[in-house]
């Protein structure tokens, strides 16, 4: 079964960009994924996730939102510079390190 | 540094606490519910506003106005009727319980508290909308709030009537159904008399005299506002979405602020409030993003270094939308020490020209249509005002890249010689070029 990525910001505004990126780069890695952007108030209603990713400028509340799901899944907050320059490659990385060991 | 990233913990424990409390977030995230609602309202009343003769006279000889006038009275007139559904249901929610049956309580409680007359035949009742647009909202968040949160508390601990043996235990169930709904009703009879008994009548007199009007005259004022626009700034420059963690505070405040003034609008009286808070941030502050980072965008297009140039073609577009996610993160502006001052300052000082603006009659009040995140810069300033906001916008936009310009012209420069020294390590002739 493929895998499940779900990014998760404020509004899911700024995610949806890094979600293209990361689909584009997906693609180009013949990687089967399944990337997702929502905002952190319908995270519950957009799992199942095998990692959940949040927005740099929202990991503040990292801790709430693996109490939310029960650390079932790797929840991290994503690199602030990987953000910023929307490197889908890197944040692509760093998912799939994850998702593999956890 | 780390006396930063310690601050940055610290700070961060405080917004998760403000933005993760249950009852702050039922609020704000019941209110996003319900922006549909207000904006299909919004967008008619301008539809059914739009100030050309020819145009309204078409719509008066097609009879078009009798159907446009119908969105705005039952979105934005009506609006405490859909808060109080939706805050119910987002209440019960956080606390993991049924929504959809604490929301339609809430709702009869609401009306229970609410004055129905008889109109001059002494027949007809009739439920004046009164209390049931912007007026009301203060009371739909505080009955929405309560029963939001009774109903789990009944359904969870099982207060019911236990029935004698014999009955059959499926009775028993659907009678316990009702409690949460008789424990409502009882309440809120009781509040109705009481608030009968006093000088204020209903509870809506009151809430709204003892609370809702200092709050939002409160909630109006410039000054308050330009610490809601620092108090956000600061929080991003510790990498926090600040906007997000102040709104949910202020929300139910700067929603009322933009429904009465749209209601004025619609009705074509004077507007009340010269700061309609969500408006007048969307309009005028968060040009290009919180930290009015528009100009820093647009300063990023004219960037020497290969770093900048990359980062200004990506974030400029998603900048005039309002969304600064990549400026923030990608020079960054978080954490750093040497843009900390315009990311502070610029937002205050366009929002100080605005004011200025504004109270001195120069530009129009805005009409508190509170466009979706999204709505592109001068767009959304011309349909909250007309072609002066529009004006004052671009002015706005302007001083916004004369703020950032020297800051990052400076950045420009380092990631330009850092650039320059590492093609220099790489091809060890190439002169260097700073």
């Amino acid at each position: 079964m493929s895998k499940r990525i779900l990014l998760a910001c404020a509004g899911g505004f700024s995610t949806s960009m890094l979600v293209e990126k990361m689909k584009e780069e997906a693609i180009k890695r013949g990687e089967d994924v399944f990337i997702e952007a929502c905002s952190e108030s319908k995270i519950t209603e957009n799992l199942p996730a095998d990692i959940i990713m949040l927005g740099p400028q929202m990991g503040h509340i990292e801790d709430e939102v693996k109490e939310l799901v029960n650390n079932e899944m790797p929840v991290t907050t994503i690199d602030m510079a990987d953000y910023g320059m929307m490197n889908g490659g890197k944040v692509l990385d760093v998912a799939f390190e994850l998702m593999n060991n956890g | 540094m780390s006396k930063d990233a310690d601050m940055k913990i610290k700070i961060q424990k405080f917004a998760s606490i403000i933005q993760k409390n249950r009852y702050v977030n039922s609020i704000s995230d019941g209110l996003a519910s319900a922006l549909p609602v207000i904006l299909g309202g919004a967008i008619f009343t301008l539809i059914d506003t739009i100030n050309i003769p020819a145009y309204q006279n078409f719509l008066e000889s097609t009879n078009l106005k009798a159907l446009t006038q119908i969105p705005p009275a039952i979105t934005i007139e009506l609006l405490s009727l859909y808060a109080v559904f939706s805050i119910a249901f987002n209440t019960a929610k956080q606390f993991k319980s049924d929504g959809f049956s604490s929301g339609i309580v809430a709702l009869m409680s609401f009306l229970i508290v609410t004055p129905i007359g008889v109109l001059n035949d002494d027949m007809t009742m009739a439920l004046s909308f009164q209390w049931l647009g912007a007026t009301g909202l203060f009371v739909a968040i505080i009955i929405g709030v309560f029963i939001g949160r009774l109903v789990p508390i009944i359904l969870e601990r099982g207060l019911y009537i236990k029935m004698p043996k014999g009955v059959p235990p499926t009775i028993e169930k659907s009678f316990a159904a009702l409690t949460p709904a008789f424990t409502a009703i009882f309440t809120m009879l009781l509040i109705r008399g009481v608030f009968e008994a006093t000088p204020f009548g209903n509870v809506h007199e009151f809430i709204y005299s003892i609370l809702q009007v200092p709050l939002t005259n409160l909630g109006s004022s410039w000054w308050a506002y330009l610490i809601i626009v620092a108090a956000m700034s600061v929080l991003w420059f510790f990498g926090i979405h600040g906007t997000i963690v102040v709104l949910s505070v202020i929300m139910p405040i700067w929603t009322s602020l933009g429904l009465e003034n749209l209601a004025a609008f619609r009705a074509g009286e004077p507007l009340p409030h010269m700061i309609p808070g969500g408006s007048f941030f969307m309009v005028y502050t968060a040009l290009g993003g919180t930290g009015a980072t528009i100009g820093l965008s647009l300063v990023l297009l004219f960037a020497k270094s290969k770093r900048y140039k990359v980062l200004g073609k990506l974030a400029i577009i998603p900048g005039v939308t309002g969304i600064n996610e990549p400026v923030m993160f990608g020079i960054p502006i978080v954490l750093n020490m040497k843009l900390l001052i315009p990311l502070i300052f610029t937002p205050l000082v366009v929002s100080v020209i605005a004011i200025i603006a504004t109270f001195a009659g120069i530009v129009p009040p805005l009409r508190g249509i509170g466009l979706p995140l999204g709505t592109p810069l001068i767009v959304n300033g011309f349909l909250e005002g007309g072609f002066r906001v529009a004006i004052l916008q671009a002015i706005l936009i302007a001083v916004s890249v004369v703020m950032y310009y020297p800051f990052l012209r400076s950045l420009d420069r380092d990631a330009l010689r850092v650039e320059g020294e590492s093609t220099q390590s790489a091809s060890s002739n190439s002169a260097s070029v700073s």
